[in-house]
């Protein structure tokens, strides 16, 4: 037998070798797994390290005899670890969420962690995951019922402990901002009954404010708890006016925060939610006055400018110019009347006067005064001696007189 | 603040929008002015006069 040459070796001479890179692809494939995705791992929190740029580094271990003992490294980034209510130490028990993953630089595998939570509140932990399910097939936590706040609320209801400083804080706020009526309907905040009386507090205030702050300060995830409770939760959905929710830091959510149509990182973030801010109120109001008088100076300028306009429209001058024609008109005809009338009389006198000259020669008078008499009998003039008999009467006139004859005889001739 | 302080801004804007459409009669303009300067008053008037009142629920209501 030809210990050098087996089939098996001269194979796995033909095949190219793999390099490092190329292994550690195909581990991460074969690590990318469901099973350990998004897995939920619980252990004692040993080798923490807190980075200097804010990366948390610490090993799971299980600590037991023989084959239960064993250890995974993990890694919390800073970003997630914000997020932790709690300080991270050596020793603690945790229950981690989070997703295994090559490090292919150190060779190794390690557990990224997402969120992290004390192991102590386990059960609390699994029993609010629940109700978040059991609420979220309700409806509760829908963005679509999510109600907008009110712009200018008269009436702030703050569910809230009576004592300490979240209503202090809320009231300092809204006394800065816009002071209204704050109408506290008190609770505890914390216990075992909590819930109960938080809920029912919720549920007073329905139809005497406009906007309900659910508000608590700071405390432990069991400080919290009762704002978890479905009571509380389905108190908020059930509020008829939209409700802003502050509930611990802004890294604590419960799931009233959830409902809430609003969640505010803390009690005065609420505070200046809930109301406007007058100083701005008055800013903008002082804006529409300048706008409303400017509108109407714009107004009265257009008028202004309508009027004069018009004016000029209305302005005589042509009427004027009709009125000159006529004058003018009026005075020339005046003009020919009159010398058509003093041509006229000058003409009449003149024939006037030819009448008179023409007169004067007939003048019967005339020619009696030159020693002619006329005579007549019955008033006729007596032209011929035909016309006359012995015995007539006759009147014979002279030029300064005249006498009644009567005729002796009558001679005809040719000329008398 | 009293319950009208949104419809008086609402009122107020409605007036300016009137004031300046064109069509608006300048007589109706001033009368709407007056309106407006009134509104303007009492919003100042709610907004400087607004005092902080806390009352408290009875917790067996």
């Amino acid at each position: 037998m030809d210990w050098f040459n087996r089939p098996d070796d001269i194979a796995a001479a033909d095949r190219a070798p793999l390099r490092v890179s190329e292994l550690s692809a195909i581990i991460e494939r074969l690590l990318d797994s469901p099973l350990l995705r998004d897995i939920l791992v619980r252990g004692e929190v040993t080798n923490y390290t807190h980075h200097a740029r804010g990366h948390r580094y610490f090993s799971l271990s299980e600590k037991g005899g023989g084959n239960t003992a064993a250890v995974i490294k993990c890694v919390l980034w800073r970003s997630d670890a914000e997020r932790l209510s709690f300080n991270l130490s050596e020793g603690l028990e945790v229950i981690v969420t989070g997703t295994v993953r090559l490090y292919a630089p150190h060779g190794s595998y390690q557990l990224q962690v997402k969120e992290m939570r004390k192991a102590g509140m386990g059960d609390k932990f699994l029993l609010v995951d629940q109700w978040k399910k059991e609420l979220a097939a309700e409806g509760c936590f829908a963005a679509e019922r999510k109600r907008p706040l009110p712009a200018f609320p008269i009436k702030v209801g703050v569910v809230t402990s009576e004592t300490g400083a979240v209503i202090h804080d809320i009231r300092t706020v809204i006394g800065r901002r816009y002071p209204v009526e704050i109408v506290i309907s008190p609770t505890v905040v914390q216990g075992e009954e909590a819930h109960r009386e938080i809920s029912c507090a919720i549920a007073r205030l329905a139809g005497l404010v406009d906007v309900v702050i659910v508000a608590r300060g700071g405390g432990s995830f069991e400080d919290l708890f009762p704002f978890n409770h479905p009571d509380v939760v389905r108190a908020i959905t059930a509020c008829p006016v939209p409700v802003i929710s502050a509930i611990g830091h802004e890294v604590d959510v419960t799931l009233s925060d959830l409902a809430a149509d609003v969640r505010a990182a803390t009690p005065s973030a609420a505070a200046e939610l809930v109301v406007p801010d007058r100083g701005v109120l008055l800013v903008q109001l002082k804006e529409l006055k300048t706008q409303m008088s400017t509108a109407l100076r714009g107004q009265v300028a257009w008028a202004r400018d309508e009027i004069a306009d018009m004016r000029d429209r209305l302005r005589p001058q042509r009427f004027c110019r009709k009125l000159e024609e006529r004058k003018q008109n009026i005075a020339d005809l005046s003009d020919r009347l009159e010398r058509a009338f003093s041509n006229r009389v000058d003409r009449e006198r003149l024939l006037l006067a030819e009448i008179k000259t023409a007169l004067d020669g007939r003048n019967p008078l005339a020619v009696l005064a030159r020693g002619y008499c006329v005579a007549e009998k019955n008033g006729v003039v007596v032209r011929s001696a035909k016309n006359i008999n012995q015995g007539d009467r006759m009147k014979v006139r002279f030029y300064d007189g005249s006498s009644q004859v009567t005729v002796e005889r009558v001679d005809y001739g040719r000329n008398v | 603040m009293e319950e009208t302080y949104e419809t008086k801004i609402e009122q107020l804007k409605r007036i300016i929008e009137k004031i300046e459409d064109g069509t608006t009669g300048l007589d109706e303009s001033i009368k709407l002015y007056e309106q407006g300067a009134v509104l303007v008053k009492q919003c100042e008037m709610l907004l400087t006069e607004a005092e902080l009142k806390i009352t408290a629920l009875s917790r067996d209501a």
